[in-house]
């Protein structure tokens, strides 16, 4: 399946192929990103890392960690 | 769909290291509870007590922020916000307008208090100065010493009897990491939910030294709140390899952070006990309370050829 992905803070989005039964942390470890650092939004709702994820599916990713 | 453990409503959350999942207003509760807890557990705030809240406008300070406007509603107590602009371009700039906006309908009085106007330079130009001079050190060391100077500063002039930062679990296993790395016993000893007063300081609490960092984000962005979510550019060294260590052992091992927290908590009477007491003195440059004879921001100025320009940073 294909999602479409925006990171927050970069620009625009992009397209990520997943298995057609994926959960949100294989999209985050496909991105190498850590759940720890991050939130996911499916079509704007906060979702857990155990979500599965369907084909179209708009994903959001905001990461968390700012400080310096 | 995932549910609640509590309520069977749609999950946000999980929370590996408890075994349970959480939905929006299940995670808000609990946050604020955990908030509550601390301020009731370490005595963080007494009836009556003026506080000061450090607010740079990213999550963690705006949540403190509203977590503690609400807790003044219920129980009448006094809360200004005390922003410290560093100078730094293209980030800080952002956030100022952001505490701003959040103060302002919660009805806190806001001071912003700047390095230029203290120090006669921005963080980005003590920066460039260090490397042209080759000082050697990172814009942490000197945005960290010198933002706990102004804060301080400001919460004393503000005649506030507490001043309560935003800092999370995160934060504080990362401070405990750090210490430990560098063998520095008098600044582990001096971490914990609060710094106790001594003449000259403020002292300083942690409401929020038992919320997770990714929990004080949900919480801001469940609540719809204003905040700041961009990085520092200055981020990175030693800080950095710390905070990714302790992902990746809460990720494999949860409940990780808040063992370390526990553990450091049980140990801290027994380092205090072998950190010897010092003599707290006036800096012979700025006046500000330290325990050599110049202070370390007075000390990290003259090294970059700068010196405090003001005496007084909040303007009645």
């Amino acid at each position: 399946m294909t999602l479409n992905v925006r990171i927050l803070g970069r620009r625009g989005t992009r397209n990520v192929r997943l298995s057609k039964s994926a959960k949100v942390m294989d999209l985050l470890e496909a991105l190498d990103l850590s759940p720890q650092i991050v939130v996911t939004r499916r079509n704007g709702k906060i979702i857990v890392e155990e979500e599965r994820l369907a084909s179209g599916d708009l994903v959001e990713i905001v990461p968390i960690v700012t400080g310096g | 769909m995932l549910r609640c453990s509590f309520c069977g409503r749609r999950a946000v959350y999980n929370r590996r290291y408890a075994g349970v999942m959480l939905c929006d207003m299940c995670m808000i509760q609990s946050v604020e509870r955990r908030f509550r807890r601390a301020i009731a557990k370490h005595k963080l705030i007494s009836p009556g007590e003026r506080v000061a809240v450090a607010v740079s406008g990213g999550k963690d300070s705006i949540v403190c922020l509203h977590l503690l406007a609400g807790y003044r509603s219920q129980r009448s107590r006094e809360l200004a916000a005390i922003t410290v602009d560093e100078g730094i371009r293209g980030y800080r700039d952002q956030s100022v307008p952001i505490a701003r906006k959040n103060t302002k309908p919660l009805g806190v009085e806001h001071f912003v208090v700047s390095f230029k106007d203290a120090f006669g330079a921005t963080l980005d130009q003590m920066v460039r100065i260090a490397k042209r001079r080759k000082t050697g050190l990172n814009p942490c060391t000197y945005c960290g010493v010198m933002r706990r100077s102004l804060l301080n500063q400001a919460a004393r002039e503000l005649g506030a009897d507490k001043l309560a930062t935003a800092h999370n679990l995160d934060d504080e296993d990362q401070a405990i990491m750090l210490n430990y790395v560098r063998a520095d016993f008098s600044r582990l000893h001096r971490l914990g939910p609060i710094y106790p007063p001594r003449e000259g300081f403020v002292p300083r609490i942690k409401p929020l030294r038992e919320v997770p960092e990714k929990e004080t984000a949900l919480y801001a962005l469940l609540r719809g709140l204003n905040v700041h979510f961009a990085v520092c550019p200055y981020s990175g060294g030693i800080h950095t390899e710390i905070r990714d260590f302790l992902n990746n052992l809460e990720a494999n091992h949860p409940n990780s952070k808040f063992m370390i927290l526990r553990m450091f908590d049980r140990l801290k009477p027994r380092i205090t006990q072998i950190v010897p007491e010092f003599e707290m003195r006036r800096c012979e440059v700025c006046g500000e309370p330290t325990s050599t004879n110049v202070c370390k921001t007075c000390e990290l100025l003259q090294s970059l050829g700068l010196k405090r320009e003001q005496k007084t940073i909040i303007s009645s």
